[in-house]
């Protein structure tokens, strides 16, 4: 057996929690180099497997199969495929540079940094795993670190957006542990394996009630809507590298829920509520940004256009095209990377100035010139500028929402005049005209801080330019799940 | 006369009227004189089951005898917990003694 | 259609062409920028080495008789993939040299126009990435491609027009700029994937021999309208024309390079571009001449009464777009490009003349320029003069020839009413055009002292330099010369054109004196008014107040999408949705919540703390049960 570098992958924010808990409280220096090196550790491993990741192979890559529980059938199953690998990459980057970004924190070093890693942990495991079971547990690990995360650290009605944010992930949970029950005694295989059940294949009934269970379950992650009213609540309240984990990386969990276990174990069940699917995300892509709009808080802005974003992601998927999967996938990514350097750069803002409401501010080009150029760099790709990575995504879900579905692909297509009005109207409002004196002062980014969003800035860059690094490693996991919605 | 069914009733009736004052006394040693009668109609079916269908006579007056010794220990452990609650309360009504407020 | 093998010297020199520019942009906004001359150098190497292959290619190639193309894969994802590479035909050959030329002489004149300015640096890297995207679009092999760079074109246009971001009413018609031309991408993008889908080949060359065959004549028509629509948002035409003179809030060499010769005219070459398609829906070209037609109507009146020189120009501009496509929709391709070509030369000219007196007197407004003594800078005012009356079509210079070839092409039209409005576009043009240069040659009142009036100032300048405004002046004497030239390029580039099989243009006599004579009674009408000694400069349409008015508002275009933004989008879209947001979905959560709490409470009366209660409940419970099991 090779080295098994997914569980090393997973295993090195597991490490570095342990070594974190056995740390003095009083120890901060040493606790924030230890998240960062595990951090690191991750990302130069995730990077390796990137590298030679198989894209001409279809099928998983760097399988590890070991038997768990017998009688039940739990296997401890870690595999990539083209789907879940750029998502590990996304987890990698955004948890590395989160890290970096929350290096002058001063509350609670030790336990912030700990629900931290421990929340990375589940994620990398959500998107590693293949067992129903493991899958479900590591969903779990990940999304319970948000309350205290939040309560804790957070601002701005802290308590009310931790506590809707968790009622709403737990009540989506609560369909999904149902769903996963459901399918495990309907296969009759008595096995949590998604491959095993995937490859038996379910009668078309309990595809469609499955479908459903794992559509809203893993959906209300994703943002859906209407389900969506926590996250911009909850984006708004959390720490920035929170928000950034959060936005950049969580909601992607519910998106990546529904492909792998929804439309892979219940193909059939996409074929029958894809109209629904798919008319609900367009819903959730107009509305987003026509709400966008009327905001005036620099947080809930991003919030509602990640709302509109992870839409585009949702009608992707709906589409069941290899186009629209595609897309979706490469969104999942895109969208990441951007709203992670969204929020990096707005926690600068707020550190320094103390507010996040766009009336208060202005000018801030002239104040903060470093922080203002990855905000705009940021809102550029939201608007799908050509050349930075979301817009290869947003192109591919138009095309092929539009083949499948002509009238709500042009609603959608609608949505992206009306994101560049909200969009440009912050950037314009916050850094453009008049700086407000109050600000005038607020020190910019120093240069080490600067890195952690230059490598954000890097990747959107990167892929915009070079889309085909990440579509090809898309594509070779998407093509053999689309056979299935033939 | 002299039929299983005569102890039953008995039995059921002591039942009935300890259960009745245990909801309905308010005082606790009222409540504690009730459990001790529903112990003794336990007892009574005991015997007569005993008495009527048990093929070994000992058995059910066994039973009894560890009833009475529960009931003795049962009652000097709750005689002195309604004690220690007078010393509190000055009161063994237990309207008073209670502290959730639905 | 000849395949470039990869790895000959066009292939390198045109893929260098390319991207030297976006390298120079990457290097001057994220290494250099902190230093000026570096930067400086850079951009103008990059600019100067684009504009030297756009000319080599140009010569070299001039007698091909087949498309060059070369194409590789840039993305692929379902159906569709992307290529990226170019197509090098007399069309893209000649825009290239347009295109490059123009962008290295504003990067020339910038040298004095922006000497001084903090963000001088930042801006060329502006006008690199412009330079980049601008050249990718011209040579763009495929029209996914060409969407591409077209959006990127529009991404710099926001940034240049908003360079003086901290002013409020720059960013936001830089905000307006993008958001109306991208309403009319919306359409672009929509016609695109309807031809993606219904061909699945989006090479311009496949485009244009394929199209009219494999796609039924509804279709094609529809997917054509839909192409045309991104025409209108970014090339200004009617209904969405009133962002360019918004777009004024740029630097001024910004105005001449793009939002004058280049980037706007990207509309009108995308339809030539596609001109064989569009040749085959007739109807899509009726639509064209219509709105062609209408803009350039509109956009001649509102010239008439502005008194901001940029202003005149703009709307001169978007009246001169619509005059090309009205020469592509009566069916002439020569026509529109020529036009294109000598209106590249002669508008790019006038800005930049502009962008001298605005430069030197500090104000906008040509009344007050020239009260200051506009008329005693020599070269500026000779230079705006030639291009003013190439602008009119006055012989024998460049626009004379390239509308006589439109107006030519309105005449073979059956309905004589185009041909009357083009002629009456050309009377609007030579009375606005002269009315500002008599009022620039003969003040009014002449001021003594050259005091100018930092009111009115455009940006911050620092003193006049002797270099600076040498630099101005060659750059202005350099396209004067094209502005002369030009014109007389016709017959060779309608042989280069159509492949050295130029069709056969029928001449009209009558047709060049109506013309001749229509811009004479124009400039007749100027010089009335504003020319002659003791003209109270005064238009005539100032005794028609509402129709002054009704010019000056731009035809309450703005009022109308002002309205319809804020009332409709905001006002009632925007509202709705964050009302439902706030009051129905978080609304059906809270009540949830509130709903789970108060059944607590409710049940929380059965907790009385009372044991008997419970006691009774389960007493209750188990006699019922009791009672259920014994009457079964």
């Amino acid at each position: 057996m090779s080295f098994p570098i997914l569980s090393a992958i997973m295993l090195s924010p597991g490490l570095g929690l342990l070594a974190v808990l056995f740390l003095p409280r009083e120890n901060k220096r040493a606790v924030r180099w230890i998240s960062l090196l595990s951090a690191g550790l991750s990302l130069a491993l995730t990077l390796y497997a990137y590298a030679v990741f198989d894209t001409t192979a279809k099928g998983l890559q760097f399988v590890e199969r070991v038997l768990w529980v017998k009688s039940l059938g739990i296997y401890y199953f870690l595999a990539v495929d083209g789907i879940s690998l750029p998502l590990v990459l996304l987890t990698s980057i955004v948890f590395f540079t989160g890290v970096w970004t929350m290096w002058d924190l001063e509350k609670r070093v030790k336990e912030f940094f700990a629900l931290m890693l421990l929340m990375v942990l589940g994620v990398y495991g959500v998107f590693m795993a293949l067992d129903l079971f493991f899958l479900f547990v590591f969903y779990d690990v990940s999304l319970f670190p948000m309350y205290p995360l939040i309560a804790i650290w957070g601002s701005t009605r802290k308590e009310y957006g931790a506590l809707k944010l968790t009622l709403y992930l737990l009540a989506g949970s609560a369909l999904v542990l149902p769903g996963i029950l459901y399918v495990y005694f309907q296969s009759g295989l008595f096995s949590f394996d998604l491959m095993e059940i995937a490859a038996a294949g379910l009668p078309p009934s309990v595809q469609s009630l499955g479908f459903l269970l794992f559509l809203f379950g893993f959906g209300v992650l994703a943002g859906l809507w209407p389900f969506h009213t926590w996250s911009p609540v909850g984006h708004v309240a959390a720490p920035t590298a929170v928000s950034m984990i959060h936005a950049g990386v969580l909601m992607k969990l519910g998106a990546y829920g529904v492909l792998r276990v929804g439309m892979f174990l219940c193909p059939q069940g996409l074929v029958e509520w894809s109209p629904l699917m798919a008319t609900l995300a367009t819903v959730g892509i107009v509305y987003g940004a026509l709400v966008g709009l009327a905001q005036t808080d620099l947080k809930y802005v991003i919030g509602y256009s990640s709302v509109s974003h992870m839409g585009l992601v949702s009608l992707g998927l709906a589409t069941g095209t290899l186009g629209g999967v595609d897309g979706a996938v490469f969104q999942m990514f895109a969208h990441g990377i951007m709203t992670a350097l969204f929020f990096s750069s707005v926690g600068h803002i707020y550190d320094r100035t103390h507010t996040k409401l766009i009336p208060e501010l202005g000018g801030m080009a002239k104040v903060m010139p470093r922080a203002s150029f990855f905000f705009i760099l940021a809102a550029l790709a939201g608007i799908g500028v050509p050349c930075l990575a979301s817009f290869w995504a947003e192109l591919l879900v138009f095309i092929n929402g539009f083949q499948v579905y002509p009238a709500l692909g042009t609603a959608a297509v609608l949505g992206l005049v009306v994101s560049a009005l909200f969009m440009l109207r912050v950037v314009q409002r916050t850094f453009y005209g008049e700086k407000n004196q109050k600000y005038a002062a607020a020190p910019d980014m120093s240069a080490v801080m600067v890195i952690p969003r230059a490598l954000l800035a890097g990747a959107i860059l990167l892929f915009g330019l070079l889309p085909r690094l990440m579509l090809d490693t898309i594509q070779s996991g998407v093509a053999p799940l689309v056979e299935l919605f033939k | 006369m002299d039929s299983l069914h005569t102890y039953l009733f008995v039995a059921l009736l002591l039942f009935c009227i300890g259960l009745f004052g245990l909801l309905q006394r308010r005082s606790l040693i009222g409540m504690l004189i009730s459990v001790e009668l529903m112990l003794n109609a336990a007892s009574i079916n005991f015997l007569a089951f005993n008495r009527f269908l048990g093929p070994d006579p000992a058995v059910g007056q066994i039973m009894v005898l560890f009833i009475m010794g529960i009931a003795a220990a049962e009652a000097a452990i709750a005689l002195s917990l309604i004690l220690a609650l007078y010393r509190r309360l000055r009161s063994i009504d237990i309207e008073k003694a209670r502290e959730l407020r639905g | 259609m000849t395949a470039v093998a990869p790895g000959s010297t066009i292939v390198w020199l045109t893929l260098a062409a390319m991207g030297l520019p976006f390298a120079a942009f990457l290097a001057i906004f994220f290494v250099t920028r902190p230093r000026l001359l570096p930067s400086l150098v850079i951009s103008l190497a990059c600019s100067a080495f684009s504009l030297a292959v756009a000319w080599w290619l140009l010569i070299h190639l001039r007698g091909i008789d087949a498309p060059l193309m070369f194409q590789a894969l840039w993305m692929h994802g379902g159906q569709a993939s992307i290529g990226f590479g170019f197509l090098l035909d007399p069309l893209s050959l000649v825009m290239l040299a347009i295109v490059t030329s123009i962008s290295f002489l504003v990067q020339v004149y910038s040298l004095g126009y922006m000497a001084g300015d903090p963000g001088m640096a930042k801006y060329y890297s502006f006008l690199s990435l412009f330079a980049w995207s601008m050249i990718g679009l011209v040579v763009a092999s495929n029209l996914m491609q060409l969407y591409i760079f077209w959006e990127l074109v529009g991404l710099s246009s926001y940034l240049l027009i908003g360079f003086w971001h901290q002013k409020f009413s720059a960013s936001q018609a830089g905000k307006k700029a993008f958001v109306m031309t991208r309403l009319g991408d919306l359409g672009f993008f929509l016609g695109i994937i309807v031809l993606l889908l219904n061909l699945g080949d989006l090479s311009i060359l496949g485009l244009n021999s394929q199209a009219a065959a494999k796609l039924s004549p509804a279709l094609l028509t529809a997917s054509a309208v839909l192409v045309f629509c991104g025409v209108v948002g970014k090339s200004a035409q009617f209904p969405l024309l009133t962002w360019l003179p918004d777009a004024m809030e740029g630097p001024t060499p910004v105005s001449a390079l793009l939002h004058s010769a280049t980037m706007v005219a990207a509309g009108v070459y995308l339809v030539s571009r596609l001109y064989p398609m569009y040749a085959a829906s007739a109807d899509a070209l009726a639509i064209m001449l219509a709105i062609g037609t209408v803009t350039m109507l509109l956009a001649s009146t509102m010239a008439m009464v502005a008194r901001d020189i940029k202003q005149v120009w703009a709307y001169s501009t978007v009246s001169q777009l619509g005059f090309m496509l009205m020469g592509l929709g009566a069916g002439s391709y020569f026509a529109g490009v020529f036009h294109l070509t000598t209106h590249a030369a002669f508008k790019a000219l006038l800005f930049l003349c502009s962008g001298v007196f605005i430069h030197h007197f500090g104000t906008n407004d040509f009344f007050d320029m020239s009260r200051q003594g506009a008329r005693h800078l020599r070269i500026p005012m000779v230079c705006i003069t030639i291009a003013g009356a190439a602008l009119a079509g006055v012989f024998p210079l460049a626009g004379f020839f390239s509308k006589e070839a439109v107006m030519g092409s309105l005449a073979e039209l059956d309905q004589g009413i185009w041909l009357w409005a083009g002629l009456l576009g050309a009377l609007l043009t030579a009375y606005y055009t002269f009315r500002l240069l008599f009022v620039m040659w003969r003040p009014l009142q002449p001021l003594q002292d050259k005091q100018s009036n930092p009111g009115h100032d455009d940006h911050q300048h620092s003193g006049h330099s002797s270099f600076g405004y040498g630099v101005m002046s060659a750059a202005l004497i350099v396209l004067a010369g094209f502005t002369i030239a030009l014109g007389f390029l016709g017959d060779k580039l309608i042989a280069f054109l159509h492949w050295q099989r130029p069709p056969q243009i029928p001449h009209h006599t009558w047709l060049l004196v109506t013309a001749i004579l229509v811009v004479l009674v124009g400039i007749a009408l100027a010089w009335w008014e504003f020319g002659r000694r003791g003209a109270a400069q005064e238009g005539f349409l100032r005794r028609f107040p509402a129709l002054e008015t009704l010019f000056a508002r731009r035809w309450y275009l703005d009022d109308l999408y002002r309205r319809l933004t804020d009332y409709v989008v905001y006002g009632v879209f925007s509202r709705l949705c964050t009302l439902n947001d706030r009051r129905v979905v978080d609304g059906a959560i809270d009540g949830v919540c509130r709903g789970t709490v108060g059944a607590g409470w409710l049940l929380s009366f059965l907790q009385s703390g009372l044991l008997q209660y419970n006691l009774f409940a389960m007493v209750l419970v188990i006699a019922l049960v009791g009672i259920y099991f014994l009457l079964l």
